[in-house]
């Protein structure tokens, strides 16, 4: 039950637009999460497995088995769409039904599985509906049942939450990844909310102009971003430009950073990361001097229950931090193995 | 605002009406209205042999249209919203709407120029006409059902559908015909409508057993008002009828349009 590109390219007819040298492999019981600012081209990533586009290159395979020239009726994987595409004129039960029925199973038996798949999504007092007469919600789950319930190889989902009210999402978000867990099945998820990425999948894309720019954890996300496009796209960030000042030190406009420089050589443009939360609130009387230590005013300050986000307006920048402390901050330290160092670019 | 509407509506009407009472009037020259009361035209024009041939052409001609556009219009219509991009879409709608543009006489020039040689001998012939009276209303069928179409968001629910394994006729006969039931109905009826009446492409390219009834109608003019009264009013059901049905049946799939989806 694997799901795998290799190396493919494709461009939309009469555009530039489209996806270059992907390849990405999902694995059985995998949940692999494509995120991306719109036009990046994780969509494309999804309407080539599904079968909508052909690749002009490379090839894309299910279960090692190519399929890159298949249709997508001859693919047998489930797709949740935007939109759900419940079909409307039929009931709840006979849209779960239908890949069934496309299967040949007969009525009464295709009926019995269907109403058991809605029960698995909860959806089984409302079998004889239909899809007009449910909420946003309520739809969602009666597609994701309708994409399991034939046994596909994998599972696409399409911005499965996007139009969900927030509340929802987070209850449907553990609702698919549920399903998705006790289906065993190899997974795609299409989303523009890195939050939603994170907080599900086994691994992530970061994809930006049609190319893949970072797989991995959400952790190796997180924390060891290849990139500053990703760290910015991947939760929030201080990023600021430097030059290596010497072994073990990086200058940049709101000073000095201590930080491990790998070998890199001085005068060295790169890019400095370091992530807000990493950001120490101190004592402004008894704050060290040298390196990492700042004292400045508030210039933002955003309570959002849990934790604090200030914007600390330092001599020569802006420094991000969040902290759980209720007192004002005035001088903050950056300790040295908060510090990351990106590639300039 | 509503006297202009009223007024627009009495011009709109009354000929309507003094044809109806003209048709059932004995006898009507020199006067305001006419005298007496009759049924004899209307079973004059239901006995008389060319209206009653024209009449049986007319719903043969509508039978056909009909039939021609469902089998044309639905695939160049299905071709246009699934296939066509950019460009490529906007020039196939050109050249659908190009008969609404082209006045109807052009296009029967055309048609005599054609099909009156030796390599082509078929002006006059039945197919010609209804041939000519496809190219006239399939633009409405292509337009109604590339809207309805988008609207109903087909592209859509084709693909979830392939994804679930419907094989390309199942996808026809399960989700596209159904959701598109409504809008063909509507398309089918206008088609109706707009073939019952058509009089200029008919007149020039029909031939002499294969008048439309809107053809022979004008012949009735240089006789008897009360039968050219009772024949037109004869047309004017027919077409009324049509439009009817096609506007209830427009609404219907309007309303089932409007249902929300998300």
């Amino acid at each position: 039950m694997t799901l795998r590109y290799e190396n493919v390219s494709f461009t939309y007819p009469g555009a530039s637009s489209g996806v270059f040298d992907i390849s990405l492999e999902i694995g059985r019981g995998e949940l692999l999460a494509i995120i991306g600012a719109s036009g990046s081209g994780k969509s494309t990533i999804l309407k080539l497995l599904a079968g909508f586009v052909k690749p002009d290159r490379g090839r894309i395979l299910i279960e090692g088995a190519e399929v890159s020239a298949l249709p997508p009726e001859a693919r047998r994987l489930g797709v949740v769409f935007q939109s759900y595409a419940l079909f409307p004129h039929m009931r709840l039960w006979e849209n779960v039904a239908y890949p069934l029925k496309v299967r040949g199973v007969k009525k009464e038996a295709r009926r019995a599985q269907a109403v058991e798949m809605l029960r698995r999504v909860g959806m089984d007092m409302r079998a004889d509906d239909l899809p007009a007469a449910l909420s946003g919600g309520q739809q969602q789950r009666v597609a994701l049942a309708r994409a399991l319930v034939f046994e596909p190889r994998g599972l696409l989902l399409d911005e499965p939450l996007s139009a969900l009210d927030a509340g929802l999402r987070v209850e449907m978000r553990d609702e698919i990844l549920r399903v998705q867990r006790s289906a065993g099945i190899a997974t795609l998820l299409v989303t523009h909310d890195q939050e939603e990425a994170l907080s599900i999948a086994d691994k992530v894309a970061v994809m930006r102009e049609g190319r893949l720019i970072q797989l991995g954890t959400p952790r190796e996300l997180y924390e060891t971003p290849v990139n500053a496009s990703v760290a910015s796209f991947v939760g929030q960030s201080n990023l600021w430009p430097g030059k290596i000042a010497g072994a073990g030190l990086v200058e940049t406009a709101i000073g000095p950073l201590a930080c491990e420089t790998h070998g890199r050589s001085p005068g060295e443009s790169v890019i400095v990361f370091v992530r807000p939360e990493r950001v120490e609130p101190v004592d402004a009387a008894g704050m060290a001097e040298g390196p990492g230590s700042f004292s400045g005013q508030a210039a933002a300050d955003r309570y959002l229950g849990p934790i604090r986000r200030i914007d600390l307006m330092v001599a020569g920048g802006l420094i991000r931090l969040e902290t759980h402390q209720r007192e004002p901050v005035t001088a903050v330290s950056i300790p040295r193995d908060a510090v990351r160092l990106l590639p300039a670019d | 605002m509503p006297l202009i509407a009223i007024a627009y509506l009495i011009f709109l009407a009354a000929p309507v009406l003094l044809l109806a009472l003209g048709s059932f009037g004995e006898n009507w020259s020199n006067t305001l209205l006419p005298n007496g009361m009759t049924g004899r035209w209307y079973a004059e024009v239901a006995s008389d042999p060319s209206f009653r041939r024209a009449f049986v052409t007319s719903l043969q001609v509508v039978g056909t249209t009909c039939a021609l556009n469902l089998l044309i219009g639905l695939p160049l219509a299905y071709a246009i919203q699934a296939g066509a991009r950019g460009g490529v879409r906007i020039a196939a709608r050109l050249v659908t709407l190009m008969p609404v543009a082209v006045p109807e006489l052009v296009l029967a020039f055309g048609f005599i120029l054609v099909f009156s040689s030796d390599a082509l001998p078929w002006l006059g012939s039945f197919w010609l006409l209804a041939a000519g009276h496809l190219v006239l209303t399939l633009p409405y069928t292509v337009t109604a059902l590339v809207a309805d179409m988008e609207q109903l968001r087909l592209d859509e629910y084709e693909h979830a559908a392939a994804t679930l394994g419907a094989s390309f006729a199942a996808r026809l006969r399960d989700v596209t015909l159904p959701l598109l039931g409504t809008s063909l109905m509507s398309a089918m009826l206008t088609v109706a409508a707009l073939s019952i009446g058509e009089f200029q492409l008919s007149n020039l390219v029909s031939g002499f057993l294969s008048r439309t009834y809107p053809v022979v109608l004008l012949q009735a003019f240089y006789g008897a008002t009360g039968f050219a009264c009772a024949a037109t009013i004869v047309l004017l059901s027919l077409a009324i009828l049509a439009s009817l049905a096609s506007s209830l049946t427009a609404r219907f799939a309007g309303s089932s349009k409007a249902e929300p989806v998300a």
